[in-house]
This record gives structure tokens, sequence and C-alpha cells, in this order.
């Protein structure tokens, strides 16, 4: 998008990270369609849309988690270096929760990325590995019976939390916290959300520090 | 009684293979290449093509002789299926009343989750159109009313096959009979076999017979655990979040900002 005439808005996030964004959001969401109608026979239906029904439905799966699994490498790159690490602020971030589940005076200033958003990318880095991992010899079983049950096992469980997690996300990438769509969308956001969101992120970038 | 049993007493087996032949014969299965390993064992495993062999096991002895134990191997049709547990797709692995387990593989994807989730690891994948195979009970004969091809053909009557309360006590009064080592192995495993064995020898003297069979811990943590408690954990995701937004509302900035 080009540069809004308002000052009152501020670029959020690069064309890099929208896109990274989006062909992750996609490929997980599609990954977690065809992964249903296996995983659930009463959703077995969703194979119906694809022709050759569940084996196309397979495969499509296999192939978007190679999608996705290379599309996490380029997520590293993006936000890697702002959310693999914790400072003091984090902490006094987690001790309250981030003002999200009761009232808080002072929600402790964050970067770029709060202590519940470097947890989420953290929690997703663990579990791109024992996805892509156990889905890998999934697809290609070159371990004995005895060893690749247990795959299933590990795939099921990341299906637990990234659900779970994809949930949360989205809520509050959406109604959760109005202005935040944005981010993922055309990338400008309003000072006011930044201040509120990104404080000391917004210092840097206004005082130079940082370019994004 | 519409369930059935297939009894093998290994007793009585002349390792002679006829069952192996009928088998192929009935279910138009193709010859295979095989190796010579220095053994009778011919073909050397079970394959998509070949549901039933006769499996032999050379167990030396302390004086320095051998003892040549031979035995049916295929499916035993479980009561409670591993395979059909773990397969993903709906129809494909289906239980007929004679207790036949069917792979329909017609419907089969490849997935593979069946031949890792069988206790006794008996499915195998044709790697041509990646599907899996199986023995089927002969449930294309059984339910006409015909006994199937291995029981039909063979010469000592070591495979019988009839109504499975009469075969199981015909199992137990073999096992007395022959005393000794001899056991009934089947009967008291995933909720009972349909291929039930008397077995001459200790379960462990067989070669890739299963001590004790059940299902697999990881078959039971994936499908009956981990994916109910996925689909409780989202679910619990989606209403938390929604009452989070009428309770506590959402986060907005200060109108107007800076």
């Amino acid at each position: 998008m080009a540069k809004p005439k308002s000052k009152n808005l501020i670029l959020a996030s690069t064309t890099y990270e929208r896109v990274v964004h989006w062909v992750l959001a996609l490929s997980c969401l599609f990954l977690f369609l065809t992964g249903f109608g296996l995983m659930f026979h009463s959703l077995s239906f969703v194979a119906r849309f694809f022709p050759g029904g569940h084996a196309t439905m397979k495969l499509l799966h296999n192939i978007d988690g190679i999608i996705f699994g290379i599309a996490f490498l380029f997520a590293l790159i993006a936000w890697g270096k702002d959310t693999l690490y914790f400072d003091e602020d984090d902490k006094k971030w987690f001790r309250v929760l981030g003002g999200y589940l009761w009232e808080v005076e002072k929600v402790p200033e964050c970067g770029k990325f709060n202590a519940g958003q470097k947890t989420f990318f953290i929690v997703l880095f663990i579990f791109w590995f024992i996805m892509v991992g156990t889905g890998i010899f999934m697809w290609f079983p070159i371990f004995p019976p005895a060893l690749t049950r247990w795959l299933y096992v590990g795939h099921v469980f990341g299906v637990l939390v990234l659900g779970t997690f994809l949930v949360i996300h989205f809520y509050l990438g959406t109604y959760g916290n109005p202005g935040t769509f944005q981010v993922m969308g055309h990338g400008y956001v309003t000072k006011a959300w930044a201040k509120l969101h990104r404080p000391k992120w917004l210092r840097d970038v206004e005082a130079g520090r940082r370019s994004i | 009684m519409i369930e059935k049993v297939m009894l093998v007493d290994v007793s009585k087996c002349t390792a002679c293979r006829a069952c192996q032949v009928a088998c192929k014969q009935w279910n138009k299965l193709p010859a295979e290449k095989t190796q010579q390993h220095g053994t009778h064992q011919n073909p050397p495993d079970l394959s998509w093509a070949t549901w039933n062999l006769i499996r032999f096991t050379e167990v030396p002895l302390k004086d320095g002789g051998v003892k040549w134990l031979f035995r049916r191997e295929a499916c035993l049709h479980c009561t409670d299926p591993g395979c059909q547990r773990a397969c993903p797709v709906p129809g494909c692995i289906v239980k007929t009343p004679e207790g036949a387990v069917v792979i329909n593989s017609e419907l089969c994807i490849g997935c593979k989750m069946c031949v890792n989730s069988c206790p006794f690891e008996i499915p195998r994948i044709n790697p041509e159109n990646n599907k899996a195979y199986k023995c089927t009970f002969c449930w294309d004969r059984i339910s006409h009313g015909l006994i199937p091809a291995c029981a039909k053909v063979c010469g000592p009557g070591a495979i019988t096959f009839g109504d499975k309360d009469v075969m199981i006590a015909r199992a137990y009064a073999r096992a007395k009979a022959l005393g000794g080592d001899a056991t009934v192995y089947g009967d008291k495993y995933v909720q009972g076999t349909h291929v039930i064995y008397v077995l001459p020898e200790k379960v462990r003297m067989y070669e890739r017979m299963v001590v004790n069979p059940s299902i697999p811990i990881s078959l039971i943590l994936w499908k009956d655990i981990l994916k109910p408690l996925s689909v409780l954990a989202i679910g619990a995701a989606l209403v938390g979040t929604f009452f989070h937004y009428v309770i506590k509302g959402p986060k907005r900035p200060e109108e107007g900002g800076e």
C-alpha cells in the first residue's frame, strides 16, 4: 500500500512479513481442514471437495505440510530476532498476563512483540518441528511400526496445542484487539494502536533506532 | 451362530502349504519372486500378494538337535482391530457379522496407519498402487455359507472353521489332550481373535508370534485420549475467547491517539 497521507498512521509490518504471514495462515488453515477430514470420520465429507476424495485430500495435506514447513523458515527470519528471547519487562508482563485477564493499572511496556506473542512464536517453533518431523515419517514410514505409531501420537498432540493456539491467536489478532488485523492487512496501524501495543517499538521507530 | 472362528491346530499341520496356494488361487493373487535363505521359509514374509503363509521356525536344542516348528501365519481377525481404529477413511476397513476384518482396498489411500497399528503387523502395502491388503477371512465365501479356501483345502485337518463357541471349546479340549506346553492362543486377546491357534509349544518359540498381543498404548493415547482432548481444548478456546470478549471486552487504543 502507498504511504497514507495521515500522520496518525505508521507502518507496523513489512510487505515481506505480511506475505509470509498470509502464506503461513492459509497453508495452516488448509492443513487443519484436510487434517480434520482425515482425523474425524464425522468430517470425512471434506474429502468430497476434492476430486479423488480421501486420497487427494491426504496428498494435498502432505504437500501443504511442505509449504507450511518452508514458510515457517521465512517466518523465523522475519520474527526470530524479536521473539526468541525474554527480557525483564517480559517477566513483568507475564506476572499480569498483559492485563488480558484482570484489571491492571499499568501493563509493562513491550517492544515489537509482547511476552505472550513471543511465547506463541516459540511454541509454534517447537510444534513446527514436531509436526513436520512426525508428518514426514508418517508420509514416508522408514521406521518400524512400533516407533511409527508414536509419530501419530505426536502429530495429534500438535493438533491439540496448535488448534487451541490458533483460536486464541485469531481472537487476539482480530476482534479482541481492534485495529490489529491491519498489521497483516495493508500493514498500517494508528499511532494510538502502536502506543498501546508496542510502546517501546514506537519510541525506537520514531527516534530512528529501528526502521520497523 | 453367525460369529465364526477359524481353528488352526498347529499340532496337525504338516507344512504342506496347500493353504498358501489355495489362498492365492481363490483371491487371484499373483506369484512373487522369492528368495532362498537356507530354510524352508518361502516366500520369506507376508506381502500384499501373500496373505497366508507357513512360518517355519528352527529352534536349536541343548542336545545339539533342532526343533522344527511351523504354523499358518495370516490376519487373526480381531474383535477389536487396531487397523480399523487407525484407518482414517470411513468404510475402508469393516467388520462383518461373521467376525472378518476386511480392508476394502479400493477405498484405501495408502496412509499405512493400519500397517503400523496392527498388533500382529499383518497388513501390507502394494508399492505399485500404494494400497493395503491382507487376508479377508474369505468373507466372500463365508457370507455364502462356504468355508475359507485355506480351511477347505487343508489335508490333515489342521485348519477348521465353524461357530465361535464350538471352535473355542474344541481348541481347549485339543490343548488339554495334547498336554505339556500346549496352549490356546487368540480368544483372550483384543477381545478375542477369530483365528485361534492350538500351539503344542510355548508361544515365544514361534517366530513372529506376538506374546500377549494388545491394542498398542500409542493407539489408545492417539485415538481415545488426545483426539477427544483436542476437540475439548479447541472448543474451550472458542468458548473462552467468546466470553473474554463479553466479560473483559476488547483492548481498544485511545480514541484519536497521539
